[in-house]
Formats: C-alpha cells, structure tokens, sequence
C-alpha cells in the first residue's frame, strides 16, 4: 500500500492548481449547507496539512467518486482515484464511511467472502429462458437477485433486469452460462478501500470464470462490467476474456437495427441518466441513446447529460444524508423538466437510489416519472 | 438442550414487552430452555432490520429467532408486524445465501406466557438440530 505521500504524487494532487472547477462541478459539495468542504479544499489540505486532518475531511467519505471532478480538472488530478487511495490508509486505522440500511448489503457481501458458500442465486432462470451449462458466454447478473429481494418496498427491476437480459441474449442466438457461485464483484468493497475484502471477492470470482472457459462476459451493471474489465486486470493482471456490458453487446450486434426506427405514430418522450461507471468511467453514451431511439422513444436530455452527467446520488451504500437526499431531488427534477414521461438508466443501482427519493420529500406532483431499465424495455420491445 | 459438541450461540431478539414479560415468566415458573440461547432485549421488534439479522448470521449464529408482541398488542401500533416483513425479507436474503432460511424464525406472544415460549425456544432448537443431521 502506498504512503501519503506517494498517493498525493501518484494523482497528481499537488499539481492542483486551486482553480476550483472541481468543486464547482462536484454535485455533493452544491448541497453542503453545514461543514462545508469541496474537492479543491480536500487536496489542498492534503498537501498542505497531512494525512491526519484529510482523513477527517467529510468529503473523504461522501465522495461519490463520481469523475466529474477528474474530467474537469485542467491538471488532471485523478481525484476519486485520490478518494479510493486514501480511503485505504483509513481503513487500515479503522476508518470507514457511514453505512447505510443498517449494513444489510457490507454484510451479505462479506459473507460471499466464504469459500464454501453455495448459494441459491438462480431461481429467477424459469423455463422460458435459455441457458446452457457450457458457453462461450457467461451473463453476470452481480447482486441483481439481492437486491431484488431486499428492495421489495421500492419496486424495483430487479431479478427483472437478468431475465430482460438472457432473453435478449436468447434473441441473439447465444445460450448464456450463468455461474452459479459468482460472488458480488466487490466494486463497492473496492472504492470503500476494504481491499482485503475486494481481493478475496475477486479470486473467488476470477476462479469461477477461468473455470468455466468462457471467452465473453456480459453483464447488465455498470459497476460489475467496470471492475471486471478494468480494475481486476489492474490488480489481479489480465483476465484471459472479454467483459462487455451488455448495452455493448446489443449495439454492437444490431439487434435494434434501425437507431431512428420510429414508427409509432404516439410520440413518446424520454430520458436517459447516464450510470458514472457506463459513462464517464468506460465512455459509452451513445450506444444507449441509440438503443433508446431503437425502440421508438424521442430521446430528450437533461441539462446535464453524458460527460456533464449528475451521479444518482449515493455511492458504494455508504453515507447517505441530507446532500445526497438533495442531488437525487434535483436530479430526478431535471429529469421531469425535459417534458419527459419516463426516465430510463441502465444501472441498477440508479434506479434504487432515484426510486427512493422520489418516495421521500418531493410532491406527488415533482414525482411524476417512470424509472425504468433499458434492459427490460428492450427485451419488451423484441 | 444444547447444540451437540459445539458452542455455537442462538440469538433471540426480543421485544421488551409481551415478548420479554413471557421470557421472565417462564424464569419465574422454573421452565428450561437451552443455554445456547442469548436473549436480546429491544425496546420493539420493528427496530430490527435485516442488517442486524445478516450480522448475526455472519458472527456465526446457529439461529435467530425474533419474538414480539400478539398481533394488534404492540405497544407502538405496528412494530411486531413490520418485523414479519423485516423476517421475511431476511429469510429470502438468506436463502439466496445458501443458509437453511428455516434457521430465522418469527414469533408473536401473549404478555407472560412462559411455557409458550419455551416452546418457541424448543422449536428453534430442533430445527437447528436438524439441519445439522443433514448436512
């Protein structure tokens, strides 16, 4: 593990430049009404105060590591990987963000941990769907069916989602393996710098695939597609297959095959929140639009969208408050603003957290949107 | 009755009303129950959330139980039945987790009832027991 020293070099924060665009950008540091503190003032006192009052800074833990700051920065400092690095010398003194639903899902995702765990994850595979014991494809669906069943109060796509997915899949021809001990992908673990957590999480996971002999993973989270592709290789080296999320993969191959195919006489209006994982972290934009404008929808965006993109507000089920509270409000404001009649992501976690501020503070009035996954609305479409 | 050969602890979360009122009873009316088991005292079983019950899972708990008040009896309106769904969202948790989702139990008792919840604590046990044959 890296000194403070080292981390402060290695992401460049003392190249800041206290220009301030950062924190300009940052959606939380907007709603801090109380203590406040901005991405600018967390590396300047990083590099003029130590380590000692930067693992104080509330920040260090309400960060959403989101990369709007990141991409902004004219001296690219590499803040959430900053965030992430520091977040490791906290937890080594036993530091670690507020959690949050009374640490439901830290827990269940620490009980992964055991390598003798044979879980019962594939209820939700019925007789409609088509998988096979043995493909060059294996469909990761992550916590999909965890979550399915600890959000029941929020009426969320769940296990939904994996099902959209294999019969898409289907559509196209391929018969997906789904692992039966796949573990969570640890991303969460990952950002929160619990790596003893993330290491084992992942040699379990990368021993599962290797296993299987697939040479293609698709996945329907942003956040497992991300950390499979890119920070397993990072840490673990090479994984010897392609991990795609599968917005990818239905582009790629066409399965909307007209982007404008618009023939339904009823215009019907829509939005997409880009997931910071899909978007600014792995670059894919258009391929959902594309997909959104697929099966019949005019696509409107929100002032902010793509690279501009707003977070849903809470990241790796940690430190949910007031400010986070506020950021998913506004967001799902800008949303209905747009004149849309439904906002579609295609990160499930997204739809959790705007799901649940819409049954918070806002109006009947302010709530009127349908969340939806362009996974399910795709596999309705076909 | 003890879990054989090992010192494995069951948690029993209480409420400290109908629920703790018959756990004192069956202490004042003499009435055993296993020594594995470690009673929790909260204000109301609707505190509870599936977090804490994963937590005693993954400390190493050989089973949960969680006793409240009779139905209509809680002493703030709706707690005992906010804990069923509580219960049942952890058991489907569990479930998917591989564990005997059996191995969770939820029960509602009448104010100083203590052969019932003896009976309830019998019950638990035995259902721990046979899990454990099977495996």
């Amino acid at each position: 593990m890296s000194t403070f020293n080292e981390i402060i070099q290695s992401n460049r924060a003392w190249l800041c430049l206290d220009c301030g665009k950062c924190s300009s950008v940052c959606p939380v540091t907007l709603h801090l009404a109380e203590g406040y503190t901005s991405p600018r003032l967390l590396v300047e006192t990083a590099v003029g105060c130590g380590e000692d009052k930067t693992l104080e800074d509330p920040l260090l833990w309400s960060c959403l590591t989101c990369l709007r700051c990141t991409e902004i920065c004219p001296s690219e400092v590499q803040f959430s990987a900053f965030i992430q690095d520091v977040r490791q010398l906290a937890q080594k003194k036993n530091l670690s963000g507020d959690c949050t639903h009374s640490g439901m899902i830290q827990t269940w995702i620490r009980m992964m941990k055991d390598p003798d765990l044979k879980q019962n994850r594939l209820d939700w595979i019925d007789g409609d769907l088509k998988v096979a014991r043995e493909s060059d494809t294996i469909y990761f669906p992550g916590c999909l069916p965890y979550y399915d069943a600890a959000f029941t109060d929020l009426d969320i796509e769940g296990i939904e989602i994996a099902r959209a997915a294999v019969k898409i899949l289907n559509s196209l021809g391929i018969e997906p393996m789904v692992l039966e001990n796949e573990r969570c992908c640890g991303h969460d673990q990952y950002w929160q710098g619990d790596m003893e957590t993330f290491r084992q999480l992942a040699e379990l996971n990368i021993e599962v695939i290797s296993q299987s002999g697939a040479k293609r993973l698709v996945t329907t989270c942003p956040e497992c597609a991300y950390t499979l592709k890119h920070t397993y290789p990072e840490q673990f080296g090479e994984l010897d297959l392609e991990v795609l999320h599968l917005t990818e993969l239905m582009a790629e191959s066409r399965l909307i095959a007209d982007p404008n195919g618009n023939n339904d006489s009823e215009v019907k209006l829509a939005t997409f929140q880009d997931p910071c994982r899909l978007g600014r972290f792995m670059g894919i934009y258009q391929e959902p639009r594309d997909l959104i404008q697929g099966i019949g929808y005019d696509l409107v965006e929100m002032k902010h969208n793509k690279h501009t993109s707003i977070c849903c507000g809470t990241s790796c089920w940690s430190t949910c408050g007031q400010a986070n509270k506020s950021v998913q409000v506004e967001r799902l404001n800008e949303a209905r603003s747009t004149g849309a009649e439904m906002l579609i992501t295609s990160c499930v976690k997204c739809q959790i957290h705007l799901k649940c501020a819409q049954q918070g503070p806002m109006t009947a009035e302010e709530n009127e949107i349908t969340i939806r996954d362009l996974t399910t609305l795709i596999a309705e479409s076909i | 009755m003890n879990i054989s050969g090992k010192k494995q602890k069951v948690i029993v979360f209480t409420c400290n009303w109908q629920a703790y009122s018959s756990l004192e009873a069956a202490g004042i009316e003499g009435l055993g129950y296993s020594a594995s088991v470690i009673p929790i005292r909260l204000s109301c079983l609707g505190r509870l959330s599936p977090g804490i019950i994963l937590k005693a899972f993954e400390g190493g708990a050989a089973g949960v139980c969680l006793v409240g008040c009779a139905e209509g009896e809680c002493r703030y309106q709706n707690g005992n039945i906010e804990a069923r769904e509580v219960f049942t969202e952890t058991r489907n948790l569990l479930k998917l987790l591989g564990y005997n989702e059996n191995l969770l139990q939820y029960h509602l008792i009448n104010a100083g009832n203590g052969s019932e919840y003896v009976n309830i604590m019998d019950l638990l046990m035995k259902t721990i027991e046979e899990d454990r044959e099977k495996l």
